[in-house]
C-alpha cells in the first residue's frame, strides 16, 4: 500500500515539478525576449535622447495597466516612449503630476511618445493601458516604458 | 504567444535617475571635477559578498558616469574595468566583456559614444538582474549609484552654485523613488540593511520642504511642450550640511 501510495505521489510530483520547471524557463525566456524586443524595436525611437538605464519592461495581457513614478529634472528635455508588442494593439498612456492631475493623454493622438521639457523638477506618474479584448484566448506581449533625456 | 494568465493586473515600476543623468546634472550645475572624491579602484578586489559587490558596483557606476561626463577618458576606462571585475563576481561578467572594454577604449575621446556604452551596459545589467530574479542586486546597485551621485554633488557645498544646492535639495524626490524601489522587492537582510543605512539620510532630507502645486503643460516657441508649475523646493544651509554629512557616512560605510 505504501509502495503504491509512494508511486502515486511520485507520479503526481514529477509532472508538477516538470511543469514548474517549464514555467520558470518560459517566464525567463519571455523576459529575455522582452529585452531583445525592447533593444530592437523601442530603443531606436529614443533617437538622440540619453536613455535612463532602468528596465521598465514587463509581459502584459489585454486589460493590464502599468505605472511608473519618476522624478524629472528642471530645464531638461525628455522623451517618454511607451512601446508595446503589436499583438497587444494600440496602447494608451497618461502623464500625471504629483497631485494626480492629468498633464498629457495619448488617447486622441497617434503617437507612442511624448516629448516635453520640465520647468521645475517634479515627480510625475506615467500610466499605461493595454486595451482589453473580447477573445477566448488572450495573447501576451512585451510593454516597455522608456525615458530618455537631453539638454 | 497565448497568455499564461487570463486575469488583468497592474504592473508597478519603480525607477531612479541613472548615474549618467545625475552626473549630467552635476556638470550643468557648475561643479568642478574632483578626482579625490572618487572611490578607490583597488578596493574592488576586497568586496567578496554579494551585498558589497552590488552596492559598490553602483558606487563605481556613479564614478564611471562622473568621469565620462567630465571627459576623464583614461579614468572612465579604468572605472569600467572595475565594474567588470564586480560583475564577474556577481555572475554577469559576460555583459562587461573584453570586447566592450576595447570598444570603450577605442572611443575614449568621444564622450557621446562613452555615454551610449555606459547607459547601454547598465540597462543590460538591470535587464539581466530582472531576468535572473536578482532583485536584491538590482536594488543595491541602484542605491549605490544614487548614494555616489549625491556624495559627489555634496563634496564642495560651501563653494557651490545655488543651482547645485537646489539640485541636491531636489534629491529628496529621487530618494523617495529609491526607497519605493527598495521596498518593492522581497525584504532580504542586505536590502533591509540598506534601508536602515539610509534612514539618517532620509532624516536629513526631511529639512527640505516641498510644497506641491499643480503642474500645467503649454507649448513653447520651439514647439516643445513645457511642463511648468509643480513643486516648490525650500531648504537652508544647515539642511544641506546634514545631507552632506549623512550621505558621506552611508557611502563610506559601504565603500570601505
Amino acid at each position: 500500500m505504501n509502495v503504491t501510495h509512494s508511486a502515486m505521489t511520485a507520479i503526481k510530483t514529477i509532472p508538477l515539478a516538470a511543469l514548474a520547471l517549464v514555467m520558470i524557463f518560459t517566464v525567463a525566456d519571455a523576459t529575455a525576449q522582452c529585452r531583445t524586443f525592447t533593444k530592437k524595436r523601442c530603443l531606436p525611437a529614443l533617437e538622440d535622447y540619453v536613455q535612463n538605464d532602468n528596465y521598465n519592461t514587463a509581459v502584459l495581457i489585454p486589460g493590464d495597466e502599468a505605472e511608473l513614478e519618476l522624478t524629472f529634472f528642471g530645464d531638461r528635455a525628455y522623451r517618454l516612449l511607451v512601446c508595446g508588442h503589436p499583438v497587444l494593439g494600440d496602447l494608451t498612456f497618461q502623464v500625471l503630476d504629483s497631485r494626480g492631475n492629468g498633464i498629457y493623454d495619448s488617447s486622441d493622438k497617434e503617437k507612442d511618445h511624448f516629448d516635453f521639457r520640465v520647468a521645475n523638477t517634479q515627480q510625475m506618474t506615467i500610466r499605461v493601458q493595454v486595451p482589453p479584448k473580447e477573445a477566448v484566448i488572450q495573447h501576451e506581449g512585451c510593454v516597455s516604458i522608456m525615458v530618455g533625456s537631453k539638454g | 504567444m497565448p497568455a499564461r494568465r487570463q486575469k488583468a493586473f497592474k504592473q508597478i515600476f519603480h525607477a531612479v535617475p541613472s548615474p549618467i543623468e545625475t552626473a549630467m546634472l552635476l556638470e550643468r550645475s557648475g561643479i568642478r571635477f574632483d578626482s579625490g572624491a572618487l572611490h578607490t579602484l583597488d578596493n574592488a578586489a576586497g568586496y567578496t559578498t554579494t551585498e558589497l559587490q552590488s552596492v559598490n558596483l553602483g558606487i563605481y557606476a556613479g564614478d564611471l558616469s562622473y568621469s565620462v561626463i567630465f571627459n576623464q577618458n583614461q579614468q572612465s576606462v579604468d572605472y569600467l574595468n572595475t565594474c567588470r571585475r564586480l560583475c564577474d563576481g556577481l555572475g554577469v561578467g559576460d555583459i562587461i566583456n573584453a570586447g566592450l572594454i576595447a570598444r570603450a577604449d577605442n572611443n575614449r575621446d568621444i564622450r557621446d559614444s562613452l555615454v551610449d556604452i555606459v547607459t547601454d551596459t547598465f540597462y543590460s545589467l538591470n535587464a539581466r538582474f530582472r531576468e535572473n530574479g536578482m532583485e536584491e542586486v538590482s536594488g543595491l546597485m541602484a542605491a549605490g549609484g544614487w548614494i555616489e551621485g549625491v556624495y559627489l554633488g555634496t563634496r564642495s557645498l560651501n563653494t557651490s552654485t545655488d543651482d547645485l544646492k537646489l539640485r541636491i535639495a531636489e534629491q529628496k524626490m529621487t530618494l523617495e523613488n529609491l526607497m519605493g524601489l527598495l521596498r518593492s522587492y522581497a525584504p532580504t537582510p542586505a536590502l533591509k540593511g540598506m534601508m536602515e543605512a539610509l534612514t539618517p539620510v532620509e532624516a536629513a532630507f526631511a529639512g527640505v520642504t516641498i510644497t506641491e502645486n499643480a503642474a500645467a503643460a503649454s507649448a513653447a516657441e520651439d514647439g516643445m511642450v513645457v511642463i511648468s508649475g509643480g513643486p516648490e523646493v525650500q531648504y537652508d544651509q544647515a539642511t544641506l550640511d546634514a545631507i552632506s554629512e549623512t550621505i558621506a557616512a552611508v557611502r563610506n560605510q559601504y565603500a570601505k
